[in-house]
């Protein structure tokens, strides 16, 4: 919203006004999934509002999760784009290359790294996280072969460094450490794995949990020290040739990954003439406002309540970063009817070879609440129970559930108590559980062999949804005998009439997400030279016939002429780094191969 | 074979799953029925909505519904069932034309 002198709102968007190159209605600094996600959520409401990105990061916005893939040589660098390429072009918002000093909230503007002021209708910051490096006192740190993986580059550098590196010491007790193990341990290197704590994960995973993952660990060849700590890191001639541990202990290695943690990236609360209230993140409302008007946060940078705690923290992942792109995009077009609630903490991934589901909060325990715990199917559960409702779901095995039909049982506290065998051992189909009443459609699709009736995957208005309605409990059995009551496990039968029990608890309508205008749009196709804003530093793309921008340049990438699809070529020339992919030529011993290879075997077998 | 229930997830749902997706590449490498380059940017963007891309359109076609997708993904996730819907959609698009 823009104010006049008398300090009234006027309204945003106006669609016949044409801002100046030097402003726009809507900016948002950092092109991380959490800044494009809600530029192009935005976009969708607003087809004519002026929309920037201005990021310092020199590559379109990646699946930063996927780097782990790449690391492997699983991915190769194009396969690592979030959306094809040509999106941001496509949607009409404008790249701009350049680093946010600092924000002026008075006048409504941001200055640029060269000292220009970028004017804002309303401003996000999604400048997301960055890695805690080791300790500054901590002698050796600076030793070339000493890394942190955070960033594309870092994984390029990485690959590069593979072929001279025999052992490695990694350094953090936490999924990032794990992947970073098991990534080393994939190029036969012989990985010595340190953990401050006695546990891994200690905020996620309990003792039982965390001993199972590190078993696995061990078994898959690395060496792995918990309750140790780094003390000095050795060199030679400048690079690294060993690390030295609390317990004096020498680690000899050529490549030490620091996985310690990343940190909210808060310059801009810190260089902003308004007070922008930040401690770990900036601290933003339910609806990722922050403490000044019209200036919004969201993904890895913002600080949210936990409601069970009551501390302001980051949630730090994938989906959360997405997720407030989302509705970052939908609050500042003043499109409230479109914000979903965030819900639980959630996190689903692999933990070395088992796959790890963390929802809710299984490591609390607030008064009446209590736990079950089981290890069967080679896995481990733990669940969280206050009443009838789950309010804490860990799981660990060679499977993943589905992980977030899980969440929505907790989000729209379903009640368990049918279920509560098949999650505690690790069988249920959630899925079914939650779809089984909406099936109808699905089951006509297949047994008439009439697709016609289905409606295509439309996202529906708040207004149009009808809530489901909360499944029909009979009689209430004390929840702790549930879980000793024989499985129900659902069946494709129909459920019994809705109405006949009592509801447990009162379901929460889930705000579905919005209409047709409200998901990504997916507009217009570009002849590929059109649509390749990346080919230089981000935003080098100006506008037609130009050359390759410099970093600063303004772009107005405006409207282009469609092209039907077929015409789209295949190429995807769009990355900045000239050099290919490198392939690594790990060096192995005979014995490390074979460990590898046993390894791997186990894990297709387990599969 | 499969209960073909199974494989139907809510529009909300598929939507959420594309959210959550984190771009590993992990379902289409244990893709049975995957013969041509094709990326996963390319593939969620196109799953729910705006127009189908040929290739993307061939692999729809020829997904069988095997579920070898599903248990490689460390999220949790149905690729499945997001085939699914692209099969849905393109039925649907072929009986507009
Ligand atoms: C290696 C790795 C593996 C991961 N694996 C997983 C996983 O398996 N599952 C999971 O859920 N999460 C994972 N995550 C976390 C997840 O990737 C992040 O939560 C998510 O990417 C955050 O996105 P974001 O948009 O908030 O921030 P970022 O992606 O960090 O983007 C921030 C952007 O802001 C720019 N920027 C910062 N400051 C400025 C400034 N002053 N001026 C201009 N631009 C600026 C940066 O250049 C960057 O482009 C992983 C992260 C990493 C690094
Ligand atoms: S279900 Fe379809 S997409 Fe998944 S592995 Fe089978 S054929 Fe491939
Ligand atoms: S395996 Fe899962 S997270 Fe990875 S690309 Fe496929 S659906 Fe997405």
């Amino acid at each position: 919203m823009r104010q006049d002198h008398a300090g009234h709102r006027a309204p945003l968007f106006k669609g016949a006004e044409q801002p100046s190159i030097d402003r726009a209605d809507i900016v948002i600094v950092g092109n991380g999934i959490a800044g494009l996600t809600a530029a192009i959520q935005a976009r969708s409401f607003e087809p004519d509002a002026r929309i920037a990105i201005i990021s310092d990061q020199n590559h379109p916005t990646i699946n930063t999760p996927a780097l782990k893939q790449f690391a492997v040589g699983k991915l190769t660098r194009e396969q690592l784009l979030a959306y094809p390429p040509g999106t941001e072009r496509q949607e009409r918002i404008h790249l701009i290359h350049a680093r946010v000093e600092k924000i002026n909230a008075q006048s409504k503007s941001v200055i640029l790294a060269n000292g220009s002021a970028f004017g804002y209708g309303a401003l996000l910051v999604a400048t997301g996280s960055t890695p805690t490096a080791l300790p500054s006192q901590l002698p050796g740190r600076d030793f070339d072969g000493v890394l942190t993986l955070h960033r594309l580059q870092d994984y390029l550098d990485l690959r590069r460094r593979l072929s001279e590196v025999e052992e490695a010491v990694v350094i953090g007790g936490g999924a990032h450490a794990c992947e970073t193990v098991m990534g080393l341990l994939h190029w036969g290197i012989h990985v010595h794995w340190l953990i401050r704590s006695a546990v891994l994960l200690p905020r996620m995973l309990d003792e039982t949990a965390s001993e199972m993952v590190l078993e696995r660990i061990r078994q898959a060849g690395v060496t792995v020290y918990t309750s140790t700590e780094v003390i000095g890191i050795v060199g030679r001639v400048g690079s690294v040739i060993g690390v030295v541990t609390n317990h004096q202990q020498f680690i000899p290695c050529q490549l030490v990954v620091a996985c310690t943690g990343t940190k909210p990236v808060t310059t801009l609360a810190k260089h902003c003439d308004l007070p922008l209230k930040h401690e770990n993140g900036i601290l933003v409302d339910d609806h990722l406002r922050s403490s000044v008007r019209d200036i919004y946060v969201a993904g890895d940078v913002a600080a949210l309540k936990n409601p069970l705690t009551g501390q302001y923290e980051p949630r730090a992942q994938w989906y959360a970063a997405v997720e407030q792109g989302r509705m970052a995009g939908a609050m500042i077009t003043g499109h409230r009817e479109a914000v979903r609630p965030f819900g639980v903490p959630w996190h689903a991934t692999h933990l070395g070879d088992l796959s790890m589901l963390y929802v809710g909060n299984p490591l609390q325990s607030p008064s009446g609440a209590y736990v079950l715990t089981d290890t069967s199917r080679g896995g481990y559960r733990r669940l969280l129970l206050q009443g009838e409702r789950l309010i804490g779901y860990l799981s660990l095995g060679p499977m993943q559930p589905d992980s977030l039909a899980i969440k929505r049982i907790i989000d729209e506290e379903l009640p368990v108590r049918d279920i509560l065998k098949g999650l505690l051992k690790g069988e249920f189909d959630a899925r079914q559980y939650l779809t089984r009443r909406r099936t109808y459609t699905a089951q006509d699709l297949v047994t008439s062999g009439r697709l016609a009736s289905v409606k295509p995957p439309t996202v529906q208005t708040a207004a149009q949804t009808t809530p489901e309605p909360a499944p029909a409990t009979r009689s209430l059995a004390p929840a702790a005998e549930a879980a000793q009551l024989e499985p129900r496990l659902p069946t494709t039968e129909q459920l019994p009439p809705l109405s006949t029990g009592p509801v447990l608890a009162p379901q929460r309508a889930p705000v579905a997400a919005p209409a047709g205008n409200a998901g990504p749009r997916y507009p217009i196709v570009h002849e590929e030279e059109e649509i390749s804003p990346f080919t230089g530093t981000l935003p080098a793309l100006p506008e037609q016939g130009q050359g390759r921008g410099q970093p600063g340049t303004r772009l107005n990438s405006g409207s282009l002429p469609s092209r039907p699809e077929q015409e789209r070529g295949g190429r995807r020339n769009l990355w900045a780094y000239s050099d290919p992919a490198l392939p690594a030529f790990p060096r192995q011993s005979p014995a490390q191969r074979q460990q590898v290879r046993a390894y791997n075997e186990q894990r297709e077998g387990g599969r | 074979m499969r209960n073909p229930v199974l494989l139907h997830k809510t529009a909300s749902q598929v939507q959420q799953e594309l959210e959550a997706c984190i771009g590993c590449n992990e379902c289409l490498l244990a893709c049975p029925a995957l013969d041509e380059p094709l990326t996963i940017d390319v593939l969620n963007r196109e799953t729910f909505g705006g127009p189908i891309s040929a290739p993307v359109a061939r692999f729809a076609r020829s997904c069988y519904q095997c579920g070898a997708c599903v248990p490689p993904c460390p999220v949790g996730l149905h690729r499945d069932a997001m085939m699914m819907w692209l099969k849905i959609r393109l039925y649907r698009s072929g009986e507009e034309d």
